[in-house]
């Protein structure tokens, strides 16, 4: 087989072209550590991911000084949780799977990017060094409203940052007759490693309660504020709590004497 | 009979008719494609929307199917039964078997094309939104996988009947060296047979029994995983067809010779071997298959470039020994000495020249993690526009021009129509292709009906959103106007009377023949074990892996769109939407959902 | 072979007297361009778009 001269070069310079890419490919893996989704997690029952720990409540954890897990769950037609939230600096493992059909997770404009296959978990860390807003998209077709499916990743200023979770239990109705108290019941959750120091403060009807707390990492701190319905009088009354940014708030109505313990409104 | 003429269809008038079947077949689905192209094209940048965004998913699986299904394959068992009868220079063995597999094909395309079309209207309890890739638990109706089988089969048959054709020739030729045009039909058919294996499996043990009810779950990964072991070594039965026409035909039509035999079958046998072990390269993002199994798909699929890039320089030397027969000269002056003026010459060479730009990002899409960059987004659209909707397309385009007078008997219509047709193809996917690339690497997604989001937008550094949109929107409009040119060209010559005056039929002739070919290139047999060898050393771990992960029928998991059982479909439905629109008070919604239903 | 579809001088070139020089010289621009591409793509466009996946990194430090 006689093969011309030129033709003899070129096999040499595609060779060498062939080569020079799969080098390229191995440098980005090798050295800059740029590594693909694999099996590294085990499969997982879609049909189950409420009752799992980490998917049962998609959300983002602080794992290290600057390490945070996000769980996400993509399903028809939404990401959840959604906005994800972390702070600059910081190192994000992404775990991803899918509830329903194969989806996909893009943050767009980045090289964040992985197919969610219902039982399977995708990994990917990367690196946020800025503030800043993405979009993320679905970009595999997942049903009739693929389009809609969209999801946002905000990268907050470290000072917005937190993983602190109010949350407050109240009664709606105080009955005056049994010497009854108006409670609110407050948990603050530090999701974070560090400890947060912060105030609770509380308004009951024009009762004010002020609290400095300093709520360990990963944690939760509880407490209760009490007012004696009859301070308050009949009526209705609001009542707030405020910890940093994070407020709730309701009404509770005190009345004479509760109409019916207990059961539900069957009309 | 005249005595003078001696075209395809006065040497084989009765294969004329079933290539000339085939041929308008093909021409059907391109058409029907053609007309789903322009319309999502105008959907999806926004500048002309007339259809719902929920159909624009039947549309998307009408142009994926109709398009690199039924184009693509008719048109090249059309040439594939040309190349066999011309180049063995005898008929087909039994005609009667080759209307079978072609009826076969057409039966099965019908149903498939029924279940999606169908899609359109609710009077009918039938769908297939699925894309062309149909990836559970996205579910079609049963009617869409018996199609698709039905027209496998077609083609498996129609492999047979070449084979068949090729032994009966051998018995009586036992010492000649295998003519290139059957070398090449039967290294693709074989490299075609092995890689349909895995879209068998895929659809006849997993994905036909669960939508017919038979099976409760299928497992997306290993569904997912089988069709990517036949999608990618498809894209080399689209391609090998239209190199073919380059190793072939351009030669001739260039005025010259083909300048190595030899290394054009040496490229048919590298397809045949290395087409089927690179199918992981489309699942470099999949969660649960290993990094290794992907970075081996990686070097196999660049080694594939090799016989891409052998045909570029067999292809432009044949192409430059015509130019310099004719007159040409200098290192680049000598392109000018080529019949630009030749329908069939300029179309194929634009399709090459195209060729060129799509091994580019080819090569890109290859590159395992560079992949974080480009997967499901609008670049990879752009990509095979480039490859299968240009290389491919246009070549079968242009080669048309020649072929349909071979087989009708008709001179064609218009040579000046036929130049303005593949030039403007040429200028519409230049547009319409590059600003895909763009727009891709902006992160806009493929495969949606309106990538225009709430919540953000794509920002470009250089131009904007808006300039592609409207990039994309010409080149689809050009694109149309070329596929409308092409058509008045077809049924002008279908209409035509009888002409006395076609061309002979024949090919190109060859400045290094088979004589300087090693004779174990036609040992088939070596090829295709080795072939076999590769793809169980590239895919028995992985396939293992993904059933020892996640079963042989997966997770549980409910089908979505379910197509026959409808009432838990709506349910989904249901469940679904509702909690899309109201996102973060989901749970809530559902609750009060089934407060609502109790 | 076929008809005389164009009028142009023949001259017949053989297996021998033919260097396909236009070839090469077109094929290593082309090889150019995808060398400045590649590079282009992966360098520029790819790890310019950052943040990238980039796994649990152990920097690769201490080489000492
Ligand atoms: C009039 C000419 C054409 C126009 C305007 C056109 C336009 C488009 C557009 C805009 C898309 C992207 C849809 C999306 O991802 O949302 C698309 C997808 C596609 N086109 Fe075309 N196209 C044309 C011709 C062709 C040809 C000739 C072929 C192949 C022979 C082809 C094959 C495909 C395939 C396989 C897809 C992907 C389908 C999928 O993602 O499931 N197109 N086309
Ligand atoms: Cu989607
Ligand atoms: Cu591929």
């Amino acid at each position: 087989m006689n093969i011309h001269t030129y033709e003899k070069l070129w096999l040499i310079a595609a060779m060498v072209l062939i080569v020079g890419f799969i080098a390229t490919i191995t440098y980005g893996s090798v050295a800059l550590g740029i590594t693909m989704v694999g099996d590294q997690e085990d499969t997982i029952e879609p049909r189950e991911l409420s009752e799992d720990d980490r998917f049962g409540e998609p959300r983002v954890e602080q794992v290290g000084e600057n390490e945070y897990e996000a769980y996400v769950v993509a399903r028809t037609f939404m990401f959840q949780p959604d906005p994800i939230e972390i702070p600059e600096n910081s190192e994000v493992t992404f775990y991803v799977t899918a509830r329903d059909v194969i989806h996909s997770f893009s943050v767009a404009g980045t090289n964040i990017n992985t197919m969610a296959i219902p039982g399977e978990i995708a990994t990917m860390t990367a690196e946020f060094d800025e503030p800043g807003e993405y979009g993320i998209v679905c970009n595999e077709y997942c049903g009739s409203g693929h389009h809609n499916m969209e999801g946002e990743l905000h990268v907050l200023p470290e000072d917005e940052f937190d993983l602190t979770e109010l949350s407050v239990e109240a009664d709606d109705e105080v009955a005056l007759e049994d010497d009854d108290e108006v409670t609110l019941e407050i948990a603050v959750e530090n999701g974070q490693l560090e400890d947060l120091e912060t105030t609770i403060e509380a308004e009951i009807g024009d009762e004010t309660f002020t609290e400095d707390v300093t709520v360990e990492g990963d944690s939760t701190y509880e407490t209760t504020v009490s007012v004696d319905a009859a301070d308050l009088g009949e009526g209705d009354h609001d009542w707030s709590v405020t910890v940093d940014d994070y407020e709730e708030s309701g009404t509770v109505t005190v009345v004479d004497q509760l109409e019916d313990d207990g059961g539900d409104d069957d009309e | 009979m005249s005595e003078s003429r001696n075209a395809y269809i006065d040497a084989f008038p009765a294969e004329a008719k079933v290539v000339r079947a085939a041929f308008y077949s093909s021409f059907l689905a391109l058409a029907l494609g053609g007309v789903f192209g322009i319309i999502q094209t105008l959907h999806r940048t926004d500048v002309f929307r007339f259809i719902d965004s929920t159909d624009y998913y039947t549309v998307l699986t009408a142009h994926g199917v109709f398009l690199v299904i039924s184009f693509t394959i008719f048109f090249l068992v059309g040439i594939f039964t040309w190349a066999i009868t011309t180049s063995l220079d005898r008929s087909v063995k039994d005609i009667r078997f080759t209307w079978g597999w072609y009826s076969l094909m057409a039966i099965g395309i019908t149903l498939t094309g029924v279940a999606i079309l169908a899609g359109f209207t609710d009077s009918i309890d039938m769908s297939a939104d699925v894309l062309f890739t149909f990836y559970a638990p996205l579910q079609g109706h049963p009617l869409f996988y018996i199609g698709l089988v039905l027209f496998i089969v077609g083609t498996w048959l129609a492999g047979a009947d070449w084979f068949r054709t090729w032994w009966a020739w051998k018995q009586e030729n036992p010492d000649e060296r295998i003519p290139l045009p059957t070398f090449m039909v039967l290294t693709t058919m074989l490299m075609w047979y092995i890689a349909t294996l895995g879209v068998a499996a895929s659809v006849l043990l997993f994905l036909l029994p669960w939508s017919l009810g038979l099976i409760e779950t299928v497992n997306p990964l290993l569904t997912r995983t089988l069709f990517w072991f036949f999608g990618h070594p498809i894209v080399y039965f689209w391609l090998m067809p239209a190199y073919m026409m380059w190793y072939i035909m351009l030669p001739k039509v260039s005025g010259g010779k083909l300048f190595s035999d030899p290394l054009a079958r040496v490229v048919f046998v590298l397809f045949l071997i290395l087409s089927v072990p690179t199918g992981i390269h489309h699942q470099y993002l999949d969660p649960g298959i290993a990094e290794g199994f992907k970075f081996i798909a990686m070097t196999n699929t660049m080694f594939l470039l090799l016989p891409s890039l052998l045909t570029a320089f067999t292809v432009v030397a044949s192409m430059e020994h015509g130019a310099r027969q004719r007159g040409g000269e200098g290192y680049f002056g000598w392109l000018k000495a080529l019949p630009w003026r030749d329908p069939v010459f300029t179309g194929m060479a634009l399709a090459g020249l195209m060729f060129a730009a799509a091994g580019f990002s080819g090569m890109i899409n290859a590159g395992m993690n560079i992949n974080y960059l480009v997967h499901n987004t609008f670049w990879v659209v752009g990509h095979f526009h480039l490859t299968v909707g240009t290389a491919v397309a246009l070549t079968f385009m242009a080669v048309t021009y020649w072929f349909l007078p071979q087989v009708t008997g008709k001179a064609l219509w218009n040579r000046s129509v036929a130049l303005g047709q593949v030039v403007l193809w040429f200028l519409g996917m230049t547009f319409m292709s590059n600003a895909m690339h763009r727009g891709g690497l902006l992160g806009i997604p493929r495969r949606t009906a309106e990538p225009q989001y709430d919540g953000f937008e794509f920002e470009a550094s250089v131009g904007s959103v808006a300039e592609l949109d409207a990039q994309i929107a010409l080149g689809g409009i050009l694109l149309t106007l070329s596929l409308v040119l092409f058509f008045a060209n077809v049924i002008g010559t279908a209409l035509n009377g009888r002409s006395d005056t076609l061309p002979d039929n024949s090919y190109a002739e060859t400045l290094s023949g088979p004589e300087d070919a090693p004779k174990v290139l036609d040992n088939l047999k070596l090829w295709t074990i080795i072939a076999i060898i590769l793809v169980i050393f590239a895919y028995t771990f992985p396939l293992l892996s993904i059933i020892d992960r996640g079963g042989l029928f997966g997770p549980d998991i409910n089908p979505f769109p379910v197509s026959i059982e409808t009432i838990p479909m709506l349910a989904m439905a249901l469940e679904g939407y509702t909690t899309a629109a109201v996102a973060s008070a989901g749970e809530f919604a559902q609750a009060t959902l089934l407060g609502v239903i109790r | 072979m076929g008809q005389a579809t164009d009028t142009v001088e023949r001259t017949e070139i053989g297996h021998d007297e033919f260097d396909p020089i236009g070839t090469l010289a077109l094929i290593m621009v082309y090889f150019a361009i995808l060398v400045a591409l590649w590079l282009f793509m992966y360098f520029v466009e790819f790890l310019g778009n950052d943040p990238t996946v980039t796994g649990a990194v152990v920097p690769v430090v201490g080489l000492i």
